[in-house]
């Protein structure tokens, strides 16, 4: 069998385990580890597949060349395959009696794998998670609290929220429509623009989330000046078979409770190769409480559903993959207010009304939101370092906002009764070529256009709009095996055309057209396998969104009457970044540090003006989208020590500082420095496994924001506060049936506290004691 | 094929009879927004009426709120009729209906200052709370001030100061003339 080289993956960082074999039979439990280097034995060679072909057991090495297999059995024959574009792999036989280390040493193309060094590895370097991605324990331990919170453990990663049901990440002090999400390989489209509009993702879809900070604009389109988030379901089976998971989730506050479940299989019949998932969720939450009260209305109800197929030859593969989101979301119906003077006495209050009760009844002020995904995926290997990719897809998502009001007056049609109801169609088209130049050198080319259409129904916030966008973009990556250096240079161009309207006021209809460049330009030089260091500069340009344009009205919630710009330009950004990372002969003790200083011309902002508008509810603060010059500067760093093979700790550091150039002030609502200290003590959950039980105890200390503009928000910032977690994870078997239970308690010591970017903190503080208790369970059924 | 093959090509089948695509339900041109323009103050005393208006019927933004000038006579007993109309469409709709029907979650607040007093609620809600749609004052000597006129929902009625509380649906700041 023809393997695909591990581009097949996309831009998948880590390890990526195709086929768990956790019902093999008890005695194949035997892990083949090591690493890959090249043939001057000094380089690691990222990103290689190392598989076995009796098994189809198989992994994706890391960048670093680790690799990690387990669940062979002793004295069995078998061939260990390695790919990788640019080195040509061969099958290498191989017997082994008890857990092995190699390394394996692959020659560049045209050569053949020369030899195997079967020595004795240090034990302990399984494979550990890259430096800005989730997976594992630490993705399944969040993906109860919905998608953005689950990223909060990243460093350099906060949230701006909406309560606790509501938040958008926030990658370097940057959200919304500056960062991009890719949702299995299609960039998400939806209302992003609106700060309480949380990305339509089921968490429980995605085996690995990873966060790529910067201006990773050049591959993904235009936009993308904070970062790209890649959330990547688990790859279908490779071996004929069916197998399926549970996972059962419940949490104290909210008293909320999660069922999500998946079952994948692919045929026997190796002349048609087909395989497939189906995978959905429900989630139910009441009321949050905080240490003293409830929360009024802030109940959450979730309902996912998604399938895949996969048709896989020799040269070709194909994918279609469906997907569907649907949320109902409580607002704090203490947070809905009608004018200045409701938020002046809210604030005042700084807590509810009332204590409240429990209560799962979601009345208004509500959020409800379907989002649809089709996709279409072609790829063909045209030869070994050649590959086309064809990608078609269609997103839908309807948004509902419902006020804490019912209209007075009836709707002349028989009309949901959402006050503001926006519809958003959008459809791709990508083609990309993933090549190889020459011995060295090897990029992507593509090509892709997007059309989109957007209606809104009652609610003059946002005009209906069209708007498409054509891009091109170059990237190269330059690597000699035998240097320490790598290069590599992208060029992107996108051309977007808008048409909005008509308009409330004026009743015309706009047109725009924005076009511009993107470009990056990065190094790698590691000196040898510990050290590593990156730098990268790059350009990325946004052009302004429809709401900063042209939107006009009461933006209920945040009190404030806001008004579009029709004359903005295009923000250009500029950002620079210098990363080192160093890992230890354990991968666990590694250090990463990030400095970034990233400048953003022609920034778009949210202005005060002078004078509040009046209006037949009295008097609104009012805002206006304009630009000024801006400036990031920040550093992320992260530091884990494995002090014995029980203890690990970890220290992670965010600070960020948001300057406005123009007005030699500060930019508001940028996360406030924070640190996080965790220890965790863990245990082998069992002979012959790399997986073990934890217990971590984890501190998050976040700091007042101090630096903050004056005059631009209604309330001070809020205390810092220190949150403790604990946290554990457990392995066991259940007769034959493996089961991994887990357990968190967040605000282990019930603290009361406010976050700067929860955009309700000057209605209520953030939620109380949590405990979290899951079990998630795979199994196999035996249907050949 | 057996029973359980035949299981999981269902479950398949299913998937797909489930993906449905979703279209844009577009209901133009229904574009209409909820809309309380005007607050209509009716001053009955000393055997005449007179109507004051606060009117914004291009909705939020655009032209401010007009808000007309209350002229009322000095040592004069006065009953106050508030109403809530949207003059955008043809005919106008009269929203005081709606607030008298979910009179238990609305709240009508009236606060004077300077030369005119604080009129005092008449009506009372389904629970026997105030309304505040019709309410009475005595006006004093020859003066200025002003009259606020608030419509409160949700408000907490049993709090000690209920007007701080509710989300606001309608509020203008009238000056009042007693001469």
């Amino acid at each position: 069998m023809r393997t695909f080289p591990p581009f097949f993956l996309g831009a998948c960082i880590g390890v990526l385990v195709l086929v768990s074999q956790s019902l093999s039979s008890q005695e194949c439990h035997l892990h083949l580890y090591g690493y890959v280097r090249d043939s001057s034995g000094t380089h690691p060679i990222s990103y290689v597949t190392v598989f076995i072909e009796e098994t189809g057991i198989g992994t994706l090495a890391d960048e670093k060349g680790y690799f990690h297999l387990e669940g062979l059995c002793p004295g069995a024959s078998y061939t260990l395959q390695c790919t990788r574009l640019g080195y040509q792999g061969k099958g290498l036989s191989l017997s082994i009696q008890s857990d092995t280390g190699v390394v394996l040493v692959m020659q560049e193309i045209g050569l053949q794998l020369e030899r195997v060094e079967v020595n004795a590895l240090k034990a302990g370097s399984a494979h550990t998670q890259a430096a800005q991605s989730l997976q594992g324990t630490d993705l399944e331990a969040g993906k109860a609290l919905g998608f953005g919170e689950s990223l909060r453990r990243l460093v350099g990663v906060t949230t701006l929220n909406t309560g606790a049901t509501i938040a958008k990440p926030v990658i370097q002090g940057l959200h919304s429509n500056r960062i991009l999400i890719l949702n299995n390989g299609v960039r998400q489209e939806s209302q992003q623009w609106g700060s309480e509009h949380a990305p339509e993702i089921d968490p429980f879809l995605a085996q690995e989330i990873t966060v790529i900070k910067g201006a990773g604009s050049v591959r993904y389109g235009s936009d993308a000046l904070g970062g790209v988030i890649l959330v990547q379901p688990a790859p279908l089976p490779k071996t004929p078979g069916a197998w399926g998971e549970i996972n059962l989730q419940g949490m104290t506050n909210g008293r909320t409770g999660i069922a999500s479940g998946k079952i994948e299989a692919r045929l026997k019949n190796p002349k048609f190769p087909l395989s497939g998932r189906v995978q959905g969720t429900l989630k139910r939450g009441g009321n949050i409480r905080t240490p003293d009260y409830f929360l009024r209305n802030t109940g959450i109800s979730e309902a996912n559903f998604s399938w895949t197929a996969r048709l896989e030859k020799e040269r070709w593969n194909t994918d279609v993959f469906y997907s569907r989101f649907y949320t109902q979301l409580g607002i704090l119906r203490d947070a809905h207010i009608g004018n200045l003077t409701d938020l002046e006495n809210a604030i005042v209050r700084a807590r509810p009304l009332e204590d409240g009760t429990f209560s799962y009844t979601l009345g208004r002020p509500q959020q409800q939101v379907v989002h649809e995904l089709v996709k279409w995926k072609t790829q063909w290997a045209s030869g070994e370092s050649s590959l086309f990719q064809l990608q078609f897809s269609r997103q839908f998502n309807r948004r509902q906002e419902y006020d804490a009001h019912k209209r007075y007056n009836a709707l002349p049609e028989n009309v949901d009764e959402a006050q503001i109801q926006l519809e958003i169609t959008t459809y791709r088209v990508e083609a990309d070529w993933e090549h190889q130049w020459a011995a060295h050198v090897e990029g992507n080319v593509g090509l892709n256009y997007m059309a989109q259409t957007n209606t809104t129904d009652r609610g003059g916030l946002l005009p209906r709009y069209e708007n498409s966008v054509s891009g091109a973009y170059w990237i190269e990556r330059w690597k000699r095996p035998d240097t320490p250096l790598e290069l590599e240079l992208g060029m992107r161009y996108d051309i977007q055309r808008l048409t909005a309207g008509p308009l409330e006021r004026s009743a015309t209809v706009e047109r725009k057209s924005f076009k511009s460049w993107s470009g990056t330009l990065g190094a790698v030089y590691s000196p040898n396998h510990h050290l590593t260091f990156r730098a990268n500069t790059g350009s990325a340009w946004r052009a302004p969104h429809v709401s900063e344009l042209y939107s006009e009205g009461v933006h209920h919630g945040s009190a404030s009457y806001e008004q579009g710009t029709a004359s903005l330009q295009s923000e250009r950004a500029w950002n620079n970044n210098l990363t080192l990372e160093w890992t230890g002969d354990s991968r666990e003790t590694a250090l990463t540090v990030m400095g970034y200083y990233n400048l953003i011309r022609d920034y778009i902002f949210l202005e005060p003006m002078d004078e509040p508008v009046l209006t037949i509810r009295g008097a609104f603060p009012a805002f206006r989208y304009s630009q000024t010059n801006a400036r990031l500067t920040g550093i992320d760093a992260r530091f884990s020590v494995l002090a014995s093979p029980r203890w690990l700790a970890e220290f992670q550091a965010s600070v960020i500082n948001g300057w406005n150039t123009a007005e030699k002030d500060y930019l508001v609502f940028m996360p406030p420095s924070q640190f996080r200290y965790s220890l965790r003590y863990k245990i082998p959950a069992g002979r012959g496994t790399e997986k073990r039980h934890f217990i971590q105890v984890s501190a998050q200390h976040v700091l007042k924001q101090r630096w903050v503009p004056a005059g631009a928000d209604y309330a001070p910032p809020p205390d810092g506060y220190l949150r403790l977690d604990v946290e554990g994870s457990f392995f066991v078997s259940l007769g034959r049936q493996p089961v991994e239970l887990g357990f968190s308690i967040l605000n282990a010591l019930n603290t009361e506290y406010r976050d700067y970017l929860n955009r309700l903190r000057y209605f209520a503080a953030e939620p109380g004691r949590n405990l979290l208790l899951r079990v998630r369970i795979p199994f196999q059924v035996a249907l050949f | 094929m057996n029973f359980k093959s035949f299981l999981f090509a269902f479950l398949f089948l299913g998937a797909f009879v489930f993906s449905a695509c979703e279209k844009d339900k577009d209901s133009d041109p229904d574009n209409e927004q909820e809309l309380i323009t005007t607050i209509r103050l009716s001053f009955t005393g000393g055997g005449s009426t007179v109507t004051f208006n606060a009117t914004d019927k291009d909705g939020d933004g655009g032209l401010a709120p007009v808000i007309d000038k209350i002229a009322l006579k000095p040592n004069t007993d006065y009953a106050l009729k508030v109403a809530f109309l949207d003059e955008s469409k043809t005919p106008s709709a009269d929203i005081t209906e709606e607030v008298g029907k979910e009179s238990d979650v609305h709240l009508v607040c009236l606060t004077g200052s300077g030369s005119m007093p604080s009129p005092t609620t008449l009506d009372k809600d389904k629970n026997n709370k105030p309304l505040g749609l019709s309410s009475s004052f005595k006006t004093g000597a020859a003066g200025a001030g002003t009259l606020k006129v608030t419509l409160k929902h949700e408000p907490d009625k049993n709090n000690a100061n209920p007007c701080s509380t509710g989300e606001t649906d309608a509020e203008a700041t009238f000056t009042v003339e007693v001469k």
